[in-house]
């Protein structure tokens, strides 16, 4: 070995040798942009030769060569230069923009800045100014349609919501679907907490970390897809990565500082109203009954007078109120969002600082969303050799008023929480001097129901959450090259929580509170040093090694206080019963990791990877895991030199990679757990201490003492085309995953006295194929149109489970619905349909009562789509820009239990069907056994009792089936028109640009075959997999504004 | 050269930070958790978890199918129970129950005979697990439950042996109970110990109490159980309110019945103003009129009729009383009238270990009336003494159908006792509910879908209405 590398040092000392007996001079000289900036870090080469130099921070080089030899010029997003020496020792060089490649310089995983034409596999850029065209105060949404390959779900319309993003379908059976969120090169937590530990009782849907990240301030999103392209970030990274790049300081016009102001005022109102029946009154059998909140089955509306009008109890005539009145309770929601930042450059020092802040006020009554977002980052080139960075953001939430949704609590109020003949507006006051709930409602046997405005203004459901992520990174290049850089990242979570049930509210009388306390910090460090070189002409090396640290610690401190003294105060000496709750998890990874990319004439690129994790939450001696990839891009276009007004630019890519994924903390070891709770049905739980005693108990779960890693293996290949100039882009990629190992806690028979082991089980696979199309049909004068359109059909198959293991459940939602994972299928809808006749398919009507009877749980579809795409349009017209973002999920279906409880209550219209008449389910189908075997069939005509015994009967025994739709839908999501003022107009003034817009989000639905509801609601947070399950959400929004930016 | 040297030394000091990894990563063990645990602080956990459980899904739920209460919610007395609906009642019973006293039971076989103790009353609450649990579903893992090592997938157990089974449980138990050394024993603290306080004299009788409670079931489903039941009447039973088994709830928020939080969660304060639970029709048929007292302790508004099969109770109907709907109401796991009124009805039919059945019957009677109009914690109405012994001694010599009478009232707020009475005597006569898809009441529960997932050996599930064995139909 020694002798080895003696040699090929020998070798190299030779050749410097040989060089240093030349004919040379030194040639100098300048490298500007287009705009005549000086361009540091050029990299300027002795064409032929090793020899090469990078120009300095004043864009100047120096480098020894001969006359006649050539010097070539470049620069990442520029056109490649080449010089012949001649006589002269001064060589400046203007460089020219390249516009096809500026646009395809992308950052890679681990913060690594690739040109697109060399990387294996696909990845998808969305750039700042997208996100900000219509903004968002969840950055997930603003990807909604503009990235390939990806299924965005949000839980409706709450202020500080959670939005899941799954990339390429779903890979894992427990939980763990989620992508890697990088800031900046620094991993920072996605993670959402359920507000009140469950995602169905009532649940307060709280965001997810990665909400908080600034689209102000984000220079481009890059989605990375396959394990190729996330390998280096290791086991984390198994469902993807997005990886976010804030904007650097930039000088003005002219030089000196950049200032901006981008300002929006949006005004929200309900996205989707129910068909509301208007004709019938609140009631049962066409009864009367002032107190039937959301169940309008009462005599008809003619005018009549009752003696007890709804909440005043007073004698008046019964009159239909329009759409229930929902408009008297839901308001007018208002969000502005404030962006005020500061930047420069020179070639010493960038620097930007950003101010913004967000504020809403929510439709739902009593919800409003404060945020104010500081951000900074800076850069000093020190010397030549010495760089550092200093980026951090911090964010402050105060959210107020988040609804509740899914079932058994008081406080949630959705579609079917309104009555034809309730006028809203009789709800106010709801509160009297002394700080008792007042108009109430009342049913004909005396029972009270709680005042909607006293749940949305009394119980409030507070968060207030600070944030700071940032980095620091040092980079030091002794030489041409090289280059090794440090970096420490953290992402510190602060997170209160305070839901409240004030005392008086009918269901919580004596008043409750939880109070939660929640930290997350995370910490990342990097050390990375790379080394590039071309070893000839045509062959380029760039190696890197690196190693990473990453420990993430989870604390979350919760006090319930149950029976207040005083009803104001939510403090645990105020109640009659504190429980506290203590969680702590804390998980620690090393990585060492190394890739070698190696170029060829720059039109084929081979890069391998490699990375051993070690991971804390794994046996001690079964902890390390090695992951490879290998990818290929080769541009055939410039191989085979068939560039052509046709054909631009033509690559075909391939890829492969192996990657692994831990597990969570403390799944190894057997004990037995504090107890605080004893549970109950209906959430009717009891607690520990009881009549003096502490209650401890044993796991539930065998955990696994072998555990080893989740593994990954994928692979990918695409073809990216740039036809007609680059006026036509298209990227298509096929990929297929296979997900063996996954460490699952599957369910064993109860009866062995547990009910869960911990184990590597299963198989999930990933099959799909991804469509990008870019173009610009028009380019008139003026006018240019520019339109994108991505499609993406992914298939998540559950290849296997375990033997004598059926199903798995993923999530569980009330009444009976279940989203499970069965093999041979996708995570499927597990509920009850109605029991059918084999040969027709006809609901079997009992004859004894008319009404249909339920049949046998079984899954009943895919909850996941079968395709998603999007469509962006870009209209421009000198100043004038319209863009337009259509988005579309195909297939798969869902279960709205809000549907539901509209239909049960009579409160729609499709419910009007021979409300007084007789009532025959003419779907149905008698049959009769005929003793041998066969049956007699005849189409039902045995009437139910009223139409009402039909709605109400049809969701007997839990059957789910008549509210499960096809998810499908397509949204008009987002339109934006803005004017930018041309400079002419602008004059001399100190303002240096101004843009004026209106914007609109989630504006029309344009497809869906689900009912009164947005199809988009989801019950679960982004922390589950619940797909496919709605329940009592909070009505999602159309929201519509206007924006000014301004630039001084 | 240099530059090679320093690019190899950077790679190699990247290698090299990794050495000192192995410390910061052995940090896998939960702070928060224990890895054993003191039977005082396991067994809280199972009677309050089984009660927490058992009140709100059984009690608020199967009360109406024994129809001692008119109407519930997500009730399955209409033919087809839900397999999503009896799964938590599963798991609470063979995992957080069975599971945990099978750990303690395997802990004090362990330490020896000095924690016979603990070990007994691990045993009997078992048994009284299983009997439950044959209850419900009929057959269900016994022999092969609680032994996931050599029985990952149980097979199931016909009812006879399971009972047989638990038979021989509370014998196991009173075995352990009587060879407890004298000294040394584990101390057994009165909060560990929710029923009895740690007096194992108590849970010896209940133990031999229960076991009664299975061979009634055992004879009557057809087995020669004669000399068991002989054996058992010559022990210690019941006789009592002061041995009656029971868990106390404060009534304190955190310890309140869920009976009466089912109605505070999503109604109002109480039940007779919300009108949840009322009397069901054998209640009010058996009580209404009859001058026992337990119908003014019941049934509040009672001058007007009961609310009927399948309707919930209004202003229109009598209601339950908030003298037994309350947040301190004790959840009952046996009282000295169902042993009383099972010798009546032994003696009746010519056992004469069970003694006289005219004086068992009015035992019973008497000791179910004092418990709910003296004995019961946190009574609220009381009924004197005088005013019982009146009622009782003007009662006539019972027939047989009187002794099934009684005793299932006596087993009002007990769920699955009640259900097992009127499965077993067929007493009193129920009616099959008006919009019930079954040909009878409910007799059985399907198996909960993740038991039939995980468990290839689960069987196929009978019809709701197809009797269990020990009805002997």
């Amino acid at each position: 070995m020694r002798t080895h590398l003696n040699g090929i040092l020998t070798l190299i000392l030779a050749f410097v040798v040989h060089l240093s007996f030349a004919q040379e001079k030194t040639v100098t000289g300048n490298v500007t942009d287009q705009t005549g900036t000086p361009l540091p870090g050029v990299n300027v080469l002795v064409v032929g030769t090793a020899t090469g130099t990078q120009t300095d921070f004043d864009g100047n080089y120096s480098i020894r060569a001969e006359v006649g030899q050539v010097l070539q010029f470049s620069y990442i997003g520029q056109k490649t230069a080449n010089r012949t020496i001649g006589a002269s020792d001064v060589i400046n060089v203007q460089m020219e923009e390249d516009a096809q490649a500026l646009e395809e310089v992308v950052v890679t995983a681990l913060g690594i800045q690739r040109e697109a034409r060399t990387l294996g596999y696909g990845t998808d850029i969305v750039e700042g100014e997208d996100l900000v065209k219509a903004r968002e105060t969840n950055i997930v949404n603003s990807l909604q349609g503009k990235v390939t390959g990806v299924q965005i779900t949000n839980t409706g319309g709450n202020l500080g919501g959670s939005s899941k993003i799954i990339i390429r379908g779903v890979s894992s059976l427990s939980g763990r679907n989620n992508p890697l969120w990088v800031v900046d090169g620094v991993l920072i937590n996605d993670a959402q907490t359920p507000g009140n530990g469950s995602r169905i009782t009532g649940t307060r849907d709280f965001a997810n970390g990665a909400s908080v990240i600034n689209p102000d301030d984000v220079e481009s999103i890059n989605v990375l897809k396959g394990a190729a392209a996330t390998a280096l970030y290791g086991s984390r990274a198994a469902a993807g990565a997005i990886i976010v790049t804030t904007k650097r300081g930039k000088a003005g016009e002219g030089g000196g500082a950049r200032v901006e102001l981008n300002s929006s005022t949006r005004f929200e109102s309900l996205f989707r109203i129910p068909d509301y029946q208007q004709e019938y009154a609140m009631g049962t059998q066409g009864q009367y009954d002032a107190g039937s909140v959301g169940f309008d089955w009462g005599p008809r509306i003619v005018g009549q007078t009752v003696d007890n009008l709804p909440i005043t109890g007073e004698s008046g005539p019964l009159q239909a109120v329009k759409d229930n009145g929902i408009r008297d309770f839901f308001r007018t929601g208002i969000t502005r969002i404030n962006n005020f930042s500061v930047s420069d450059a020179n070639e010493k020092f960038d620097y930007r600082i950003s101010l913004t802040s967000t504020n809403q006020e929510g439709i739902l009554p009593g919800a409003s969303l404060d945020r104010i977002t500081i951000g900074l980052n800076a850069g000093v080139r020190h010397n030549d050799k010495l760089e550092s960075r200093f980026g951090i953001q911090y964010t402050t939430t105060q959210s107020r008023g988040t609804g509740a949704s899914g079932a058994n609590d008081p406080n949630i109020i959705s579609f079917a929480s309104f009555s034809s003949n309730l006028d809203q507006n009789l709800f106010k006051p709801w509160i009297d001097e002394s700080g008792n709930q007042i108009n109430l409602i009342t049913n004909n046997q005396g029972n009270v129901s709680n005042n909607p405005f006293w749940i949305r203004n009394e119980n409030a459901n507070d968060r207030d959450d600070d944030r700071i992520f940032g980095n620091f990174q040092l980079t030091f290049k002794p030489f041409d090259g090289f280059a090794l850089t440090a970096r420490v990242g953290a992402d510190l979570q602060d997170d209160r929580r305070l839901i409240e049930n004030s005392k008086g509210t009918v269901g919580r009388l004596f008043g409750d509170f939880i109070s939660d306390n929640i930290r997350r910090n995370e910490i990342t460090s990097d050390i990375i040093a790379s080394y590039n070189t071309n070893i000839t002409d045509d062959i380029s090396v760039n190696v890197l090694g690196g190693m990473q640290y990453n420990a993430r610690i989870f604390e979350r401190q919760q006090i319930t206080g149950v029976n207040l003294l005083i009803p104001e105060l939510f403090s645990p000496a105020n109640a009659e019963q504190a429980i506290p709750v203590r969680d702590f998890t804390e998980a620690r990874l090393f990585g060492i990791y190394g890739s070698a990319e190696f170029g060829y004439k720059n039109w084929a690129t081979l890069t391998l990877t490699a990375r051993n994790d070690f991971s804390s939450t794994l046996p001690t001696d079964n902890n390390s895991y090695f992951y490879p990839s290998a990818s290929m891009a080769f541009v055939f276009s410039d191989a085979f030199n068939i560039k052509s007004d046709f054909l631009s630019f033509g690559k075909i890519r391939a890829s492969w990679a192996k990657v692994g994924n831990d597990t969570d903390a403390y799944l190894l070891n057997f004990n037995f757990n504090p107890i605080t709770v004893a549970t109950g049905q209906y959430s009717l739980n009891n607690n520990f201490p009881f009549n003096g005693a502490l209650a401890y108990s044993a796991s539930a779960t065998i955990p696994a003492a072998d555990l080893r890693p989740e593994e990954q293996t994928s692979y990918e290949f695409g073809l990216d085309l740039k036809l007609f100039n680059g006026r036509l882009g298209l990227d298509m990629a096929y990929f297929k995953n296979q997900n063996d190992d996954q460490i699952l806690n599957i369910p064993i028979p109860e009866t062995t006295g547990f009910a869960f082991r911990t184990t590597n089980v299963g198989r999930v696979d990933q099959e799909g194929f991804e469509i990008s199309l870019e173009a610009t049909p028009l380019i008139i004068g003026d006018f240019t149109w520019n339109t994108g359109i991505n499609f993406s059909r992914v298939e998540s198959e559950v290849v296997s489970l375990t033997e004598g293991l059926d199903r798995v459940v993923i999530a569980s939602g009330f009444n009976s619905v279940q989203v499970v994972a069965e093999p041979g299928k996708e995570f499927q809808l597990y509920a009850f349909p109605h029991l059918r006749d084999e040969e027709t398919g006809r609901p079997i009507i009992d004859p004894n009562t008319g009404r249909r009877q339920a049949g046998q749980a079984t899954t009943l579809g895919s909850v996941l789509p079968d395709w998603t795409g999007g469509w962006v349009n870009s209209f421009s017209y000198k100043g004038f820009n319209l863009s337009t973002t259509i988005d579309v999920r195909w297939g798969g279906v869902m279960k709205s239990s809000t549907v539901e409880a509209l239909q049960t209550g009579g409160l729609v219209k499709e419910t009007l069907l021979n409300r007084e008449g007789t009532f025959i389910d003419t779907q149905g189908i008698i049959l009769t056994d005929n003793g041998d075997g066969t049956f007699t069939r005849r189409d039902n005509d045995v009437p139910l009792l009223s139409a009402q015994d039909f709605w109400t009967s049809l969701n007997d025994n839990s059957v789910a089936e008549p509210y499960i739709y096809d998810a499908s839908f397509i949204k008009l999501r987002e339109v934006g028109l803005s004017y930018t003022f041309p400079s002419r107009l602008l004059g001399d003034s100190f303002i240096k640009g101004l843009t004026f817009g209106v914007e609109g989000r989630n504006l029309l639905l344009l497809y869906s075959e689900v009912p009164h509801i947005d199809p988009e609601a989801t019950l679960f947070g982004s922390g589950a997999d619940g797909f496919g399950i709605e329940r009592a959400s909070i009505p999602s929004t159309r929201s519509i504004g206007f924006n000014v930016k301004l630039t001084f | 050269m240099k530059r090679i040297r320093l690019i190899l030394l950077s790679f190699a000091f990247i290698l090299g930070s990794l050495s000192s990894c192995d410390d910061k990563l052995d940090i896998n063990t939960d702070p928060l958790v224990a890895t054993s645990a003191d039977p005082n602080a396991v067994l809280p956990y199972v009677f309050v978890q089984y009660s927490s459980r058992k009140v709100t899904e059984l009690g608020t739920r199967i009360c109406d199918v024994p129809q001692y209460i008119s109407d519930t919610f997500n009730s399955p007395k209409n033919g087809r129970t839900s397999i999503f609906l009896t799964g938590n009642t599963w798991g609470m019973m063979y995992n957080q129950v069975l599971g945990n006293l099978s750990l303690v039971k395997a802990d004090a076989a362990a330490a020896g005979p000095t924690s016979n103790n603990v070990n007994a009353i691990a045993t009997i609450i078992s048994a009284h697990i299983f009997y439950e649990l044959t209850s419900i579903w009929e057959d269900v893992p016994f022999t092969e439950a609680l032994n996931g090592q050599e029985f990952p997938f149980p097979n199931f157990d016909d009812q006879q042996t399971i009972l047989n089974g638990v038979v021989a449980m509370y014998d196991e138990a009173i075995a352990l109970i009587d060879s407890t050394p004298s000294s040394g024993v584990f101390a057994i603290t009165p909060a560990g110990d929710q029923w009895y306080g740690g007096d194992m004299a108590s849970w010896r009788i209940l133990a031999n109490s229960l076991k009664l409670r299975a061979l009634m079931l055992l004879r009557n489903g057809g087995a020669n159980v004669d000399a068991q039941i002989n054996a058992t009447l010559s022990q210690p039973l019941m006789t009592s309110n002061g041995q009656a088994a029971y868990l106390r709830y404060s009534g304190q928020p955190g310890a309140q019945n869920g009976m009466l939080t089912i109605i505070t969660a999503f109604f109002g304060p109480d039940n007779e103003s919300q009108n949840v639970f009322g009397p069901g029709d054998p209640i009010d048929a058996l009580l209404r009129d009859s001058g026992d007292p337990r119908y003014d302790l019941w049934v509040a508004r009672n001058d007007l009729p009961a609310p009927g099969i399948d309707l919930f109770p209004d202003n229109t109907t009598s209601v339950l009383s908030n003298n037994i709907i309350r947040a301190d109401l004790p959840d009952m796991v046996m009282l000295p009238a169902e042993i009383d009124l099972y010798k009546a009805e032994l003696a009746l039919e010519g056992v004469t270990a069970a003694g006289n059945a005219e004086t068992n019957y009015r035992n019973g009677v008497r000791n179910s009336i004092t418990w709910w109009g003296q004995d019961i914690p946190g009574v609220i109405t009381t009924v004197s003494t005088a005013d019982i012994d009146a009622y009782v001694n003007s009662l006539p010599a019972p027939t047989l159908e009187d002794v099934y009478n009684q005793q299932y009232l006596a087993a009002f707020l007990q769920p699955v006792l009640s259900w097992n009475h009127v499965r077993r005597n067929q007493f009193p006569v129920l009616e099959t509910p008006p919009a019930s898809n079954i040909s009878t009441i409910l007799k059985r529960f399907n198996y909960p879908p993740d038991e039939v997932g995980a468990n290839p050996n689960t069987p196929a599930n009978p019809e709701t209405d197809v009797p269990m064995w020990f009805e002997n139909l």
